[in-house]
């Protein structure tokens, strides 16, 4: 946006740019991005340079503890920990990624499709997925689950994004609803484009930025769901190693007090998600900044 | 628009309240009916599966199984409205019955977990808007990104490792050791673990938003005002700036009811903790239809009556968000 000629009137004047010049990477989540960007990339690329077979179950050597010959020990069914982090890194980010991809386009359709409806069936959209949340999410994933059949990365990304959508939808929604009234999309409607031309050319240029933090923010739900879903035994089975498979052994690991099997998968998930936070964080910080009046 | 009749706006409410409790059963109803599974394992446990064709018939027609969906979903809802909502197959008890069994412990933990989540909330975000951007705030805001981004079975195994585990102090499972199911000192010792799990895995979402909600509080014209007024600075964040921020928390929280209460299951699931979330599981995982339906009304009412309460406490404490759904802008700021 240019700035306009006149002096403006009635605008809180915007405190001055600091004088002193910063470095670029000040208050920039480079840290953040550059684990991000190891973890991506040696989860891409394990096969070069991780020691074991991840999914060769050694049972001679089963709940090793670290050190030896395994970096981190191994589980009870004698994996290898170390090189099953990376190798299941590609499934748990696969699935964050994926689940993330779904929800988004189902939020972007309804929260469009929302917005742009007359007022009544705006308002019945909005109570539909009022109704839609308060259905137990665990109980809708067992549910899908069951009809989908045995779960695999595909259905399991389908289930995860089919049931966190919400969320993004009512704020598309809600910027739609002030969009729809501005000069440009009510000329693109008087020349007569559809539904998708207004949302891909109008309207999703203008919401991508507000939503674009919830759906970073998303991306870390999804590895969390996933891993949680593991976990409890509702998700991958032990056989697909992901990061949330990995830690569904550590009941028996508890009883026998095998730190290793908990800590190092529980530790890098959460790693992951601090770093995704953390540029989530940015993005929603780059939206404008006031200063105090206190 | 119809402000002025309080009793019709109330009534409007009731209306919502009561279709929407309404839509809510008949979707559960059909979608856990169409999913495959079945009835009888949970009815007759490993038995179901040495049933002869004649005696599966038999026992689907005495359950009512065989009819189809809509003429159950008739039956259970004149039933329902008659306040018989059937019974567990896997307890042979009345559901009710069930439900109240299990529903003190999530609530004692679900309640508690909520007044502290309510209270460290408001103080952590106070606290973060008056030290903006000096190392308190900083220190508090690295910590709880960190923290809010641990998973909560993550978090319970952790913490079960290390004080259960290694140190030997707390309980690692169930509600009360077998035996003292009375005793209080019991109970609050096998509530530190879930309790400490449930709190962490919250508290920070809504301390940020009660930051963010002050700091904007804080760039708005009538602060200049008060402070040209001559007020202190913190009569001003605690008087003035909380204050128009209450609103907005309040039915923010109000929201969050069901979130924080239902919330629990995962950690019911850790610490096999007898609730209601565990109860949901295994409802949903083992066909217990008429368990299943009363669950899921009931955590429905919870969440829509929480909707509502939230829509009015907005536009009847704060008239500037009026039909604005102000949680809805609020949450994702």
């Amino acid at each position: 946006m240019s700035e306009a000629p006149f002096t403006r009137v009635g605008v809180r004047p915007i405190p001055p740019p600091r004088l002193k010049t910063r470095p670029w990477y000040e208050g920039r989540p480079v840290l953040s991005c550059a684990v991000l960007a190891v973890i991506l990339l040696g989860c891409l690329f394990c096969g070069a340079f991780i020691p074991k077979d991840p999914a060769y179950m050694d049972l001679y050597h089963a709940s090793t503890p670290p050190g030896g010959g395994f970096w981190l020990g191994t589980d009870a069914m004698g994996r290898d920990i170390f090189s099953m982090i990376w190798y299941g890194g590609r499934i748990s980010l696969a699935i964050g990624f994926l689940s993330t991809l779904v929800s988004t386009l189902l939020a972007v359709l309804f929260g469009a499709a929302s917005g742009l409806s007359p007022r009544w069936l705006d308002g019945l959209l909005m109570r539909l997925t009022e109704i839609f949340l308060s259905i137990p999410s665990l109980l809708l994933i067992v549910l899908l689950q069951a009809v989908w059949g045995k779960a695999g990365v595909i259905s399991l990304s389908l289930v995860i994004g089919a049931t966190s959508w919400t969320g993004v939808a009512k704020v598309v929604r809600t910027e739609v609803r002030q969009l729809r009234s501005c000069g440009y999309v009510i000329a693109a409607r008087c020349m007569g484009a559809g539904f998708f031309r207004i949302l891909r050319r109008h309207l999703l240029p203008n919401f991508l930025s507000s939503i674009l933090f919830m759906v970073v923010m998303n991306v870390r739900g999804t590895i969390a769901a996933e891993s949680t879903l593991s976990f409890l035994g509702l998700g991958l089975p032990l056989e697909v190693i992901s990061w949330g498979s990995m830690l569904s052994l550590s009941e028996k690991a508890l009883l026998s007090g095998a730190w290793w099997v908990i800590l190092p998968p529980g530790i890098v998930l959460v790693v992951t998600m601090v770093c995704l936070t953390d540029i989530g964080n940015y993005l929603r910080r780059a939206a404008g900044r006031r200063a105090s009046n206190l | 628009m119809t402000r002025k009749n309080p009793l019709f706006y109330y009534a409007r409410k009731l209306a919502l309240f009561l279709l929407s409790v309404f839509v809510l059963s008949a979707a559960v109803f059909y979608i856990s009916r169409l999913a495959p599974g079945d009835p009888l394992v949970s009815y007759y446990g490993d038995r179901a599966e040495k049933l002869t064709v004649q005696e599966r018939q038999r026992a689907e027609e005495r359950l009512g199984l065989r009819d189809p969906i809509h003429v159950q979903y008739v039956r259970w809802l004149e039933g329902a409205l008659r306040g018989d909502f059937g019974i567990s197959y896997k307890y042979k008890m009345d559901v009710t019955e069930v439900i109240a069994g299990r529903a003190g412990n999530t609530l004692i933990l679900g309640g508690t977990a909520f007044a502290l989540i309510f209270a460290g909330a408001l103080a952590l975000g106070v606290v973060c808007a008056w030290y903006e951007d000096r190392w308190p705030d900083r220190l508090l805001c690295r910590v709880g990104t960190i923290i809010s981004c641990v998973p909560e079975f993550w978090l319970s195994l952790v913490l079960i490792l290390v004080f259960s585990v290694s140190l030997r102090w707390l309980p690692s499972s169930g509600a009360y050791s077998i035996g003292s199911a009375g005793s209080v000192p019991d109970r609050l010792v096998h509530l530190i673990l879930p309790l400490t799990v449930t709190v962490l895995g919250h508290l920070w979402y809504y301390a940020y938003l009660v930051r963010s909600k002050l700091l904007e509080e804080v760039r708005s014209d009538y602060v200049l005002l008060a402070k040209s007024k001559g007020l202190t600075r913190r009569s001003v964040l605690l008087g003035h700036c909380l204050r128009s921020t209450i609103p907005t928390y309040l039915s923010l929280m109000a929201i969050s009811v069901p979130h924080i209460l239902g919330g629990t299951y995962i950690v019911e699931a850790v610490f096999s903790y007898p609730g209601l979330g565990t109860l949901s599981y295994e409802s949903a995982r083992y066909q217990d239809y008429n368990l299943l339906m009363l669950l899921c009304l009931l955590s429905g009412s919870v969440v829509i009556l929480c909707s509502i309460l939230a829509r009015i406490i907005g536009e009847r404490m704060d008239p500037r968000l009026g039909e604005a759904e102000g949680w809805e802008a609020a949450e994702y700021e």
